[in-house]
């Protein structure tokens, strides 16, 4: 029973014991309050949040790690550089002055250029969009960053896609089935402009990023998962969708369902 | 990237001022590429791991019971991370940090006090009265935020881990058990164990209340 509560039942064996369930009033009385349980440690349970400061206090300190094993950071000033100056002057000593300069100039050149060229790693187009999708995910949970619109009413957080958009992105509630809408938000992926929806799953969120299917999006639907990320995608009318989150496929799975039938029953 | 290069430049273009100042200069270039990689990491772990710095805090403030001692867990479980990074080609960094955290955690723990670890959860006061409480009452105080920290609280560091990456992470049974390195069958009997002595305490609670 605890695993069919957990949802990690293959469907056959969970289905047998939903039929036992609805048969044996005692069962059905003990999963209650089993469910109860698991839920109010979910929901009732302090989730303790990382303070902003503890934050800050790891990157300092990860900084710190680097910066003592290297001649960077500004905390080591010119100092740690200008070291060894005796050992390389004996090399360019007697080099003409307009030389060096020259040399540091392409030096320098060569590193500002380097910048901007491409990396030398080129991600298939699909792993790219991936990395965009995860990235506006995570994005969208740093502060303040989520919503645009915030509501979890879709007839306020459509018409206010609708406005922004050159397309009008189908938007719907789904409150009643474990996910309510949070709101909504505009974002540029692809070289294209998407609606992205925010949906609650417990303390998770799911970013929904919706645009008009073109050419090169895939048709297949697609389950990837990737940095302890999960991205679901799927097409529906004229919408190539991508849900986003760090809750479970299934999860994941069992939202794209609800939200076409929800799309669907409009 | 940008920021950072942006004072490279400036650094060297200031340096080209005098002669002994271009010598630094070339020598700051091999530095350079040396910090380059360093910081390329470092951005790489920062943008993997800090999504993941709520749930690192929730699971340590757990397992610690207290503020000050989560955030040196959780601290010092992001460096040990960091330097282990470059041997991490796992596709699940949530997992993997969690389980830093929780080894950190069981490190400070064992040095604090041994006793938390060993001490046996309190059969005789949980147990009592368990049988007259109603399933719904249990409902009802389940809903009590206080009740369910401090019975949460009262459960030995096995059963608050596997709690909360269960029920407030959402680990599957699968992950849970590489976590803790014990089998898939041992996470279930754990988890109903750890949900029972819960359920157990707030009838207690409730008993005493009366």
């Amino acid at each position: 029973m605890d695993a069919y509560l957990d949802g990690e039942l293959d469907p056959i064996t969970s289905q047998k014991v939903e039929q036992h369930l609805r048969d044996c009033p005692k069962c059905e009385q003990a999963y209650e309050v089993e469910t109860a349980m698991a839920h109010a440690i979910g929901q009732a349970a302090p989730y303790y949040k990382a303070p902003p400061e503890l934050r800050e206090r790891i990157q300092v300190s990860l900084r710190e790690t680097i910066g003592a094993s290297t001649s960077r950071g500004a905390e080591g000033g010119g100092s740690m550089p200008v070291r060894r100056p005796e050992a390389v002057r004996g090399v360019f000593f007697d080099m003409p002055w307009n030389w060096l300069a020259l040399a540091a100039a392409i030096a320098l050149a060569a590193i500002v250029a380097s910048s901007f060229l491409p990396k030398p790693w080129q991600p298939g187009a699909e792993q790219f969009l991936a990395t965009q999708l995860i990235a506006s995910h995570v994005r969208s949970l740093m502060a303040d960053h989520l919503t645009d619109v915030a509501s979890s009413d879709q007839h306020t957080v459509k018409p206010w896609l609708d406005v922004k958009l050159d397309f009008a992105a189908p938007v719907v509630d789904l409150s009643g089935d474990g996910f309510p809408l949070i709101g909504g938000r505009l974002d540029y992926l692809d070289n294209h402009s998407a609606a992205a929806l925010v949906y609650q799953r417990r303390k998770h969120f799911i970013n929904l990023f919706i645009w008009p299917t073109t050419p090169v999006d895939g048709k297949e639907q697609k389950i990837v998962e990737r940095e302890g990320y999960h991205l679901v995608h799927w097409i529906d009318g004229d919408f190539t969708y991508w849900a986003v989150s760090d809750v479970s496929v299934g999860d994941l799975q069992n939202f794209q369902r609800l939200f076409g039938k929800q799309l669907a029953a409009h | 990237m940008a920021t950072t290069l942006e004072a490279e430049y400036v650094f060297g273009a200031e340096d080209l001022g005098s002669r002994a100042k271009v010598v630094k200069f070339a020598v700051f270039q091999r530095h350079e590429e040396q910090g380059e990689a360093q910081e390329h990491e470092l951005a790489s772990f920062e943008a993997m791991m800090l999504p993941h710095l709520d749930a690192a805090h929730n699971l340590a403030r757990w397992l610690m019971r207290n503020e000050q001692d989560a955030q040196d867990v959780v601290q010092e479980a992001y460096l040990r991370a960091f330097k282990s990074f470059s041997g991490f080609h796992g596709s699940n960094g949530r997992a993997w940090l969690l389980t830093i955290v929780r080894n950190t955690s069981y490190t400070l723990l064992k040095k604090n006090r041994a006793a938390d670890l060993t001490t046996p959860f309190d059969e005789e006061i949980h147990a009592s009265d368990r049988e007259s409480v109603s399933p719904a009452a249990i409902l009802e105080h389940a809903e009590d935020a206080e009740l369910m920290k401090n019975a949460m609280n009262g459960l030995p560091a096995e059963f608050r881990e596997i709690l909360t990456l269960r029920h407030q992470e959402e680990l599957s049974y699968q992950e849970i058990g590489e976590m803790l390195k014990i089998p898939v069958g041992t996470v279930m009997s754990r988890l109903a164990r750890a949900r029972a002595k819960l359920r157990e305490y707030l009838a207690s609670q409730m008993s005493q209340e009366k």
